[in-house]
């Protein structure tokens, strides 16, 4: 037998069986699979063998296949829920199919190209990208955002309403999280979670390159706090901190002004006659938000409270004490 | 059929068989498929033929798929399974997501756009979670800025660009021959000849305060020298930090000359200077979590005077 009969022949086989899964309501046992559906031996290991990869196949392309418990292996059964195999209809017109194909190639997201042309397959196949640019920007280079091993999990959270579970570092070291994921986002070069954690009794953000652990998924549906209405706010680093918010205010000389607006967009602001401004910002991680004061030299200085002032000279002088002392 | 592996045979055999049983009459022709779903024409025409023989028991032909392959159509009527193709992967959804989000948050992109369009149909067909699951920015650069670099590009003239330099921590004005826009890790960057440096450079879009058009034109080198990040100059020496085990961060962020980690936990690296913002900044911010152990003769003393010089700020 030909390596391509042998390939045929699994082909036709995962094809039937797949079929007799899908026409299932109750399940259909191992031992009807092996009577009923064509192409497995009569042999009952070399049977397990074979139905035991073919199963492991369909489960790899995403084929949800249940099982339902009977009282010995052979009389397990199984099935798939058309419900959940199937793909509703997005209904795609040709320069829609055309622009999604394109923006799969354009920007990749660690995943692997082949992976990302089966999906087009499942959308309705490749077709010919329009002459005209489909995005309205031109977009000549490659665009590469990072990847990070708990995305797709965290993902599989936020779309499913699962809670999760994991190992995240903080200031104060590394310990266990149990959240529930709302949100996913890409800033500044940084993938970010806001999430409700069930420790805290309330939203926080955590930063992916900071998770320690593969992430635990709980059953679909097992979040119990819904996603608040309002857009997610995105968070800057100063408000990942475990502490109560402070309210303190900085203020910008006029040649930085810009790019402090750019920065604190959400923040309050006050324009001032000599072209500075000030903001009030929330600041609930004192270390970031030091790091990122002092980034802009001495074109930033804290205004108030007095404790934040007090802390950076503290901090200032440290540094000068160091050398002498 | 060699190339394709089982699993890819069966995976595109479902999401072809459903596609040409959905054209009108079920039928479409080989020509169109093996295109649009990139398999070899003898390839699909065997597919198609073993999935003519697929069904279910007792097999009789109202179970069977009916598959017609002809010469050039192929006719396909389906029992009540196949109809649909295959739920995408979680992967396979992130990655569209994100990869259409992302290019849809491009200055400039058409919010009505086929891709805006076909991301809005994905998403309605997902479900509602799906909607606010992932927000991708890969761009934070004022849009007008943007907009005049890309004409300057298009018409190969000279711009008049006000920058602020983060290296020098100083803004003036500079004549740059744009060459092109570049995206990473979120930040978009001009690459072009600056004639105040007589210097290939590269400017973060974010500190680009004005852009000014001139009449100057000048042409794109052939090829275009490969886009890098960091510009390792050493300009003005050496500087060797002991670090505090919280400040082994430098060590992955910074490419080092040298770095000797200790059994203590803390680490010894020697870094090339080429900005002495820069290395007051990297000082300011690591504080007590680092102590210069050697410096260059220019280098020597910079955090106690940028210090001195904050302080000041809060004393004064």
């Amino acid at each position: 037998m030909t390596p391509t009969d042998k390939s045929a022949e699994k082909f036709e086989r995962q094809m039937n069986l797949l079929a007799a899964l899908s026409d299932t309501v109750q399940g259909i046992r191992a031992v009807d699979i092996q009577q009923r559906v064509p192409g497995y031996n009569a042999d009952h290991e070399s049977f397990r063998r074979t139905f035991e990869r073919d199963k492991k196949d369909l489960l790899s392309l995403g084929v949800p296949i249940e099982v339902v418990a009977g009282a010995t292996a052979d009389l397990t059964a199984y099935r798939v829920d058309k419900s959940k195999y199937e793909l509703p209809d997005p209904g795609l017109e040709s320069d829609e199919l055309a622009a999604l194909h394109l923006a799969l190639e354009t920007v990749t997201v660690g995943s692997s190209p082949g992976d990302m042309a089966r999906a087009m397959w499942r959308l309705g196949g490749v077709v010919d990208a329009a002459t005209e640019n489909p995005f309205g920007v031109p977009v000549g280079e490659l665009t590469e955002i990072p990847s990070d091993a708990s995305l797709v999990p965290l993902f599989r959270a936020v779309t499913e309403r699962r809670a999760v579970s994991f190992a995240y570092e903080s200031a104060t070291g590394v310990s266990t999280r149990s959240v529930e994921p709302w949100h996913l986002d890409f800033k500044r070069g940084r993938w970010n979670l806001t999430a409700f954690d069930r420790e805290r009794d309330d939203q926080r953000t955590f930063r992916l390159d900071r998770i320690r652990s593969s992430v635990e998924l709980d059953d679909p549906g097992s979040q119990l706090h819904p996603i608040p209405v309002s857009p997610v706010p995105q968070a800057d680093p100063w408000e990942f901190g475990e502490d109560e918010p402070t309210l303190t205010r900085v203020r910008f000389d006029p040649e930085v002004a810009d790019f402090a607006r750019q920065s604190l967009m959400s923040c309050t602001s006050t324009d001032h006659a000599d072209g500075s401004v000030s903001f009030e910002v929330p600041v609930a991680n004192w270390p970031a938000f030091r790091s990122f004061v002092l980034s802009y030299l001495d074109h930033c200085v804290i205004l108030s409270p007095e404790t934040a002032r007090s802390a950076m000279v503290e901090w200032l002088e440290q540094i000068v004490a160091e050398v002498h002392g | 059929m060699a190339e394709m592996t089982a699993a890819e045979r069966l995976d595109r055999t479902l999401a072809i068989v459903p596609w040409v049983a959905n054209q009108p009459d079920g039928t479409a022709s080989i020509r169109e498929i093996s295109e649009r779903f990139a398999i070899d024409a003898d390839d699909l025409r065997d597919c198609l033929i073993i999935t003519s023989m697929v069904g279910i028991h007792p097999y009789t032909p109202d179970l069977l798929i009916n598959a017609i392959v002809d010469a050039d159509t192929v006719t396909i009527d389906l029992p009540d399974y196949f109809r649909r193709p295959l739920r995408l992967t979680a992967e396979q959804t992130f990655a569209l997501l994100t990869s259409a989000k992302a290019l849809l948050s491009v200055p400039g992109a058409d919010q009505e756009s086929a891709l805006a369009r076909g991301l809005s149909k994905v998403l309605t067909s997902l479900g509602e979670a799906s909607e606010t699951a992932v927000d991708v920015g890969i761009a934070t650069a004022p849009d007008a800025i943007i907009e005049q670099l890309r004409a300057a590009i298009e018409k190969r003239h000279a711009v008049e660009i006000t920058y602020y330099s983060y290296g020098r921590d100083d803004t003036g004005n500079r004549r740059i021959d744009p060459w092109a826009i570049h995206s990473e890790g979120g930040l978009w960057y001009l690459q072009g000849w600056c004639h105040s440096s007589s210097a290939e450079r590269l400017f973060r879009i974010d500190r680009i305060r004005e852009v000014v058009l001139t009449d100057q034109a000048f042409t794109v080198p052939d090829p275009l020298p490969t886009f890098t990040l960091f510009d390792g100059s050493n300009a003005l020496g050496q500087i060797t930090l002991e670090l505090q085990p919280e400040a082994r961060w430098v060590t992955e962020y910074y490419p080092a000359e040298a770095i000797e980690p200790h059994p203590d936990g803390t680490t010894t690296i020697t870094l090339a200077i080429g900005s002495l913002p820069w290395l007051e900044r990297l000082l300011l911010r690591l504080g007590p979590e680092a102590k210069v152990v050697n410096a260059s003769p220019s280098l020597a003393g910079v955090e106690t005077t940028a210090a001195r010089r904050l302080l000041a700020l809060y004393r004064g």
